[in-house]
């Protein structure tokens, strides 16, 4: 018992520290899709921060706060009870159909990044429809050197596309290819 | 549906929304800027060193350097040195980027400054709290200075007195004596203190990444002058015509502060994650390093404008200070 609590300490001390570091090289990832629909179509079903449940992998959106900056969503995964993600929006441009927003918590055994931030944009598309835009900015899951396979900045960043494409694979879908 | 890494869509786009400024400012600036500046952007991602003619707003050159490059510094002479933190290698490069030496460090190197008086370079270790002094000649390690918890940015201060590092995981900056190499002060910052500079005055800016806002101190007494609050994610800050200049990483934008009263004056829209920022030699324009964009935009200094936009390589960073004046 003892034990126990000492460990607690130490785990207390440390791991907030862990949260603030970081590795040594930002990661960014693009995804882009072109879909049928028009810009304001599209935007209607994503331009949401609080409603995610355009993504597959999303089983529940929780929070409140609309679309004012510093509201926050925690996604939940999967299934009711599953893993969750809580994100900050710190951007949003209706008129640019743009947001963006920052991860405060994940497990790195959910998504192994650290540091992430993401921007969702709606354009029109050259010859009609709408392009989508999602692109990601984050370290690797792992903020010391010689990261295990799992955490390293490859993880990170098949993780990040992992989410996007299918995101966007649903959203063609959806609104159809142009 | 496409994969695009950067590059092309975010460029093209930000080149086409300002293709008409940029015609009508084109032979405006180009007699206005005539310093024979040279930026050298380190591009972490594609591990490149830009070369950029400012005068000519062209990329000459692209260098390899392998490692994961982030920290740039110039010296007097001609030179740029650039650190690796991926393999852990300090190179010293002439103007033209021909490598003329390396060292083989360990731990997380990340930050460099150069100290013209003594013809040192100072490289930070993001991972053992500690500075390396280098011969800047043969890149020898000559001593090992203790940090707080990851040191990132360096500056040097322009009267050659002090060495500064922002020691993110500490909340600090540590202040040495640059003629002995002692510590002279642990003043407290904001929250996770990344990058720094000093200001022409003497004054130290360090901008805080975790609070959103910049604090100004007295190196010789520690003390806080202020606090100025920026925008979302405060990384670099360079100085010209009384005038501080801050990145904000996730703001997009780059706050321009007044030296004198510390107020804000504005703030100017730039490319994505705007990240490394350096001074013309002739004070004129500011140039920022925009990290998810691939470009740096150019800033004229007494108007606030962006006046120009040149291409980098994948990930400019430019940690650093990263203008040098060919002759």
């Amino acid at each position: 018992m003892r034990q126990l609590k000492y460990l607690l300490v130490v785990l207390g001390l440390i791991l907030p520290g862990m949260a603030f570091a970081h590795g040594p090289s930002r990661q960014k990832v693009t995804v882009t899709a072109e879909v049928a629909a028009d810009p304001a179509e599209v935007w209607s079903v994503i331009g949401n921060f609080h409603d995610m449940s355009w993504h597959p992998a999303v089983f529940e959106t929780q929070g409140e706060g609309g679309n004012d900056l510093e509201s926050v969503r925690v996604l939940v995964l999967g299934e009711a009870g599953g893993p969750t993600i809580t994100e900050s929006l710190y951007k949003y441009d209706a008129d640019k159909m743009s947001y963006s927003y920052y991860i405060d918590d994940v497990a790195v055994e959910v998504l192994p990044v650290t540091n992430y931030s993401s921007h969702l944009t709606v354009k029109p598309r050259d010859g009609g429809g709408s392009l989508i835009e999602w692109r990601g900015a984050f370290y690797r899951g792992y903020p010391n050197n010689d990261p295990p396979a799992e955490l390293n900045d490859e993880a990170a960043i098949a993780g990040v596309t992992a989410i996007y494409d299918a995101g966007m694979a649903a959203l063609v879908e959806r609104f159809g290819a142009p | 549906m496409t994969r695009v890494w950067l590059r092309s869509w975010n460029a093209l786009a930000h080149r086409k929304s300002r293709t008409g400024t940029l015609v009508a400012l084109m032979t405006l600036v180009a007699t206005q800027l005539a310093a024979g500046d040279f930026a050298y952007v380190t591009n972490q991602n594609s591990q490149e060193l830009s070369i950029l003619d400012l005068d000519a707003r062209t990329e000459t050159a692209r260098i390899s350097i392998p490692g994961k490059p982030a920290g740039v510094a110039v010296d007097l002479k001609g030179h740029v040195f650039t650190v690796s933190p991926d393999s852990k290698v300090v190179r010293r490069l002439d103007a033209a980027g021909t490598i003329l030496a390396a060292a083989q460090l360990d731990g997380g190197p990340i930050g460099v400054a150069y100290d013209a008086r003594q013809n040192l370079i100072f490289v930070s270790d993001w991972y053992n709290a500690r500075i390396w002094v280098m011969d800047a000649e043969t890149l020898q390690t000559l001593q090992v200075l203790e940090t707080g918890s990851a040191p990132a940015g360096l500056t040097v201060s322009e009267d050659g007195q002090w060495l500064a590092s922002a020691d993110r995981d500490s909340d600090q900056v540590s202040i040495f004596d640059l003629a002995t190499l002692d510590l002279h002060l642990r003043p407290t910052v904001g929250a996770r203190p990344f990058g720094l500079r000093f200001a022409p005055d003497g004054r130290l800016f360090v901008a805080n990444v975790g609070t959103n806002d910049m604090t100004v101190l007295d190196p010789v007494s520690g003390e806080v002058l202020g606090t100025v609050k920026t925008g979302e994610r405060p990384y670099g800050v360079a100085f010209a015509l009384g005038r501080a200049f801050v990145t904000n990483q996730y703001g997009d934008s780059v706050s321009v502060i007044d030296l004198a009263t510390l107020e804000t004056i504005t703030t100017i829209d730039v490319g994505e994650y705007p990240e490394g920022i350096d001074t013309t030699s002739d004070g004129a324009t500011i140039v920022v390093a925009n990290w998810f964009s691939n470009t740096v935009s150019l800033i004229d200094a007494a108007t606030l404008e962006v006046v120009g936009e040149i291409e980098t390589a994948d990930g400019p960073r430019a940690f650093g200070t990263f203008i040098q004046q060919r002759n």
